[in-house]
């Protein structure tokens, strides 16, 4: 039983990165960035790509991918979200241009096989691939009858790290306070001053750097990185996750990510796989019946 | 050079296949010069079955390809039209639809999934178009394709080792030789080739003494095999039971390895693609399955095949190359029988589906021939993974 807690905990964590991603987006800008699944994929399939096709060692590998995530943030935000508010579009309109971009990330990957427009960047189609062995030091421990990976732990150390740097930056620094300024209420924002299409700009970088780094740290934990990662394993449950620790709110969707590891886990102990979603989804209606603005969104509080 | 040589052993394979089926009447001796034979395919390119698909369409483009160069089917060209079906069942059924009214089509290969066959092989038997199945391992895919019920299809074959038959055999081999006395069963329970896979193994143990301790049921798109493996070791089996897709079994036994299994892994088709050994590694090594096809086999219709693959494609064939490229030999050998008028389209499909029931070739599976359920009748490999993405041979089983 304990080391199934210690599994909820380390999927837990990646959930609640991804999350925390999700949650900024819709935070300052209001909309869903459901690109963000596919941008996860790409974190896992770029450091891939340049650990096993291009000989990169790992660190130097992850931090490039991490980079190029953000960038792709920029162009969600250029492409897919920037044009649509200029002209006032409702956010569902922005919602539908994200999954656009999503199907084309996912898309460009899927149909790289060698040789093709894309065979830089992947090569295995649809199949799914895992880093060389030996890619990162990988000690597994033995204590009193758990099982502990090293990568495993090294995820865990990095989400928490990440996760306080993040609030410290929201809460205390400049652009930290520009941001909850923005989401507050964007006009005072823009006539206190503040470069409003700047901050979108930077948070998408931000949310999207913070997702390319969930899905590669995914990628070397669970040995499974391929076109529809995103898809298959974060998207819905990132969704439920910000929903269950209240849309917009970080702390809550770290929680969110823990409790969703949690809740995933003892139901498959308890009942099974065939309920495993099933009551993962049960606690979320829960949560939205009986707090419907979830466990750490406020009514009327700032919001992030 | 290399191809004529190539020629000449597809035209003997075809000669003598032609020999057999004198007996049923085919004559062999109508001239199809000018004609075109034309054949649809439903594969799984993308998806969950995205590991297998594409290796069919190559096996398959390369017995067309051969076939073509060196004559064709009594002087006429095959053409394969491929579409992927993106491994969903009902975009399966769909396409199906697609290629069969074109109405033009002889006959057709796939679906890649079993899940999928549910959907299509019922559709081509109505509407009487031959459809010879390439990878479909589950139950009930021949004859019975509208199971539950019980009449049998006229029009649909399979090509591909069922796991009825694969998993007992290599459970049968492997009890004989370490006699394990518990074990415990991963499944994906969302799949029909994964869960029917799970039903044969549960009926099979009892046979060979061996308990199985518990089942563990999860689904083909978990990706975090942590808690299942976790679950499934609690009761210290000596055997670990993977029935499952893609690239699941090999996550699964280096998450069971990390977590101390040391007993032993044994499955089906599930493990029989280079890739799930390679991507196993050194967890995968002595990970043992019933094949319907080995890589280093010498006989010459497999050598002639494995040669002719890394030529084109500079790359191993698998299983699943092995039994579309035979796929195409069926045809090739049932169309070249059948006195093809290449004007009565409905006739013709009659005239291929009676010839197909006669087949008896060499292939790179071994000799081939349908059983009367239009089941494959062949040799079982029972092969060892080697921990570097290849495969050893343990035993070979001949069909009884």
């Amino acid at each position: 039983m304990t080391q199934q807690v210690l599994n909820a905990i380390f999927i837990g964590s990646i959930y609640a990165l991804f999350a925390v991603g999700y949650t900024l987006v819709f935070g300052v800008l209001d909309v869903l960035n459901l690109a963000h699944s596919a941008v996860f994929m790409l974190g896992a399939v770029i450091t891939y790509s340049l650990v096993a096709l291009h000989g990169m060692p790992f660190l130097p590998a992850a931090i490039i991918a991490i980079l190029v995530c953000g960038l792709l943030g920029l162009l969600i935000e250029f492409v897919a979200l920037r044009p649509l508010r200029r002209r006032n579009a409702p956010p569902i309109s922005a919602l539908i241009s994200t999954i656009g971009l999503a199907l084309i990330f996912v898309a460009i990957v899927e149909q790289a096989t060698p040789g093709t427009l894309f065979g830089w960047l992947w090569q295995d189609g649809a199949n799914s691939v895992r880093f060389p062995a030996g890619t990162v030091p990988n000690p597994t421990y033995h204590l009193a009858g758990l099982t502990i990976e090293g990568t495993k732990l090294g995820i865990l150390i990095t989400s928490v790290v990440l996760m306080l740097v993040l609030g410290y930056v929201i809460r205390y620094t400049q652009i930290g306070r520009a941001l909850r300024a923005v989401a507050e209420n964007r006009r005072a924002a823009t006539l206190l001053g503040i470069n409003v299409d700047r901050i979108f700009a930077s948070t998408l970088f931000l949310s999207s750097a913070l997702g390319g780094l969930a899905g590669l740290l995914f990628g070397l934990a669970i040995s499974d990185i391929g076109p529809y990662i995103g898809r298959d394993q974060v998207e819905l449950k990132g969704l439920a996750v910000i929903v269950l620790g209240g849309m917009g709110s970080i702390p809550g969707a770290v929680l969110g990510g823990y409790l969703l590891g949690l809740i995933e886990v003892l139901a498959f102990v308890r009942f099974g796989s065939n309920v495993e979603a099933g009551v993962a989804f049960a606690a979320l209606f829960l949560v939205l019946v009986l707090r419907p603005q979830g466990l750490f969104g406020a009514r009327l509080r700032e919001r992030l | 050079m290399r191809s004529t040589a190539r020629g000449i052993t597809i035209a003997l394979a075809l000669a003598l296949a032609a020999c057999g089926g004198t007996t049923s009447g085919g004559n062999g001796t109508t001239s199809y010069q000018g004609k075109t034979i034309q054949l649809g395919a439903i594969l799984s390119l993308t998806g969950a079955g995205g590991v297998y698909g594409p290796s069919s369409k190559n096996g398959a483009d390369l017995a067309v390809e051969i076939i073509n160069k060196s004559g064709g089917v009594n002087g006429a060209k095959i053409s394969l039209d491929t579409r992927d079906d993106a491994s969903d069942k009902a975009q399966s059924a769909q396409v199906a639809q697609t290629l069969i009214q074109q109405g033009n089509l002889l006959a057709l290969l796939g679906p890649t999934l079993s899940n999928s066959a549910v959907a299509v092989h019922p559709l081509a038997e109505s509407f009487k178009i031959p459809i010879l199945a390439v990878s479909t391992t589950g139950i009930n895919i021949v004859p019975n394709c509208n199971a539950p019920s019980t009449v049998p299809c006229k029009y649909v074959f399979r090509d591909s080792l069922g796991e009825e038959t694969a998993i007992p055999t290599n459970i049968k081999i492997y009890a004989a030789k370490a006699h394990p006395k518990t074990g415990v069963l991963m499944v994906a329970n969302d799949d029909k080739f994964s869960s029917d896979g799970g039903k044969i193994v549960q009926n099979t143990v009892g046979q060979y003494g061996i308990t199985l301790v518990d089942t563990v049921a999860f689904s083909k798109t978990t990706a975090d095999f942590a808690t299942p493996v976790t679950r499934a070791l609690q009761k210290k089996p000596d055997v670990m039971f993977i029935t499952s897709l893609g690239g699941i079994p090999a996550t699964i036994m280096i998450e069971a390895r990390k977590q101390g299994f040391t007993g032993q892994f044994l499955g089906g088709n599930g493990f029989n693609t280079a890739k799930v050994s390679k991507q196993a590694g050194a967890a995968g090594v002595g990970a043992e399955s019933g094949s319907a096809w080995y890589l280093d086999n010498t006989f010459p219709s497999n050598a002639e095949f494995v040669k002719a693959y890394r030529d084109k494609y500079k790359s191993d064939p698998d299983q699943f190359a092995a039994q579309g490229y035979a796929a195409i030999l069926i045809l090739a050998d049932a169309a070249k029988r059948a006195n093809l008028t290449f004007s009565d389209i409905a006739g013709d499909r009659n005239r291929l589906r009676d010839a197909m029931e006669t087949v008896n070739i060499q292939t790179p599976l071994g000799p081939f021939q349908f059983t009367s359920t239009h089941d494959v009748r062949q040799t079982v490999w029972v092969i060892l993974m080697d921990g570097k993405g290849g495969f050893n041979l343990l035993a070979s089983v001949s069909p009884s």
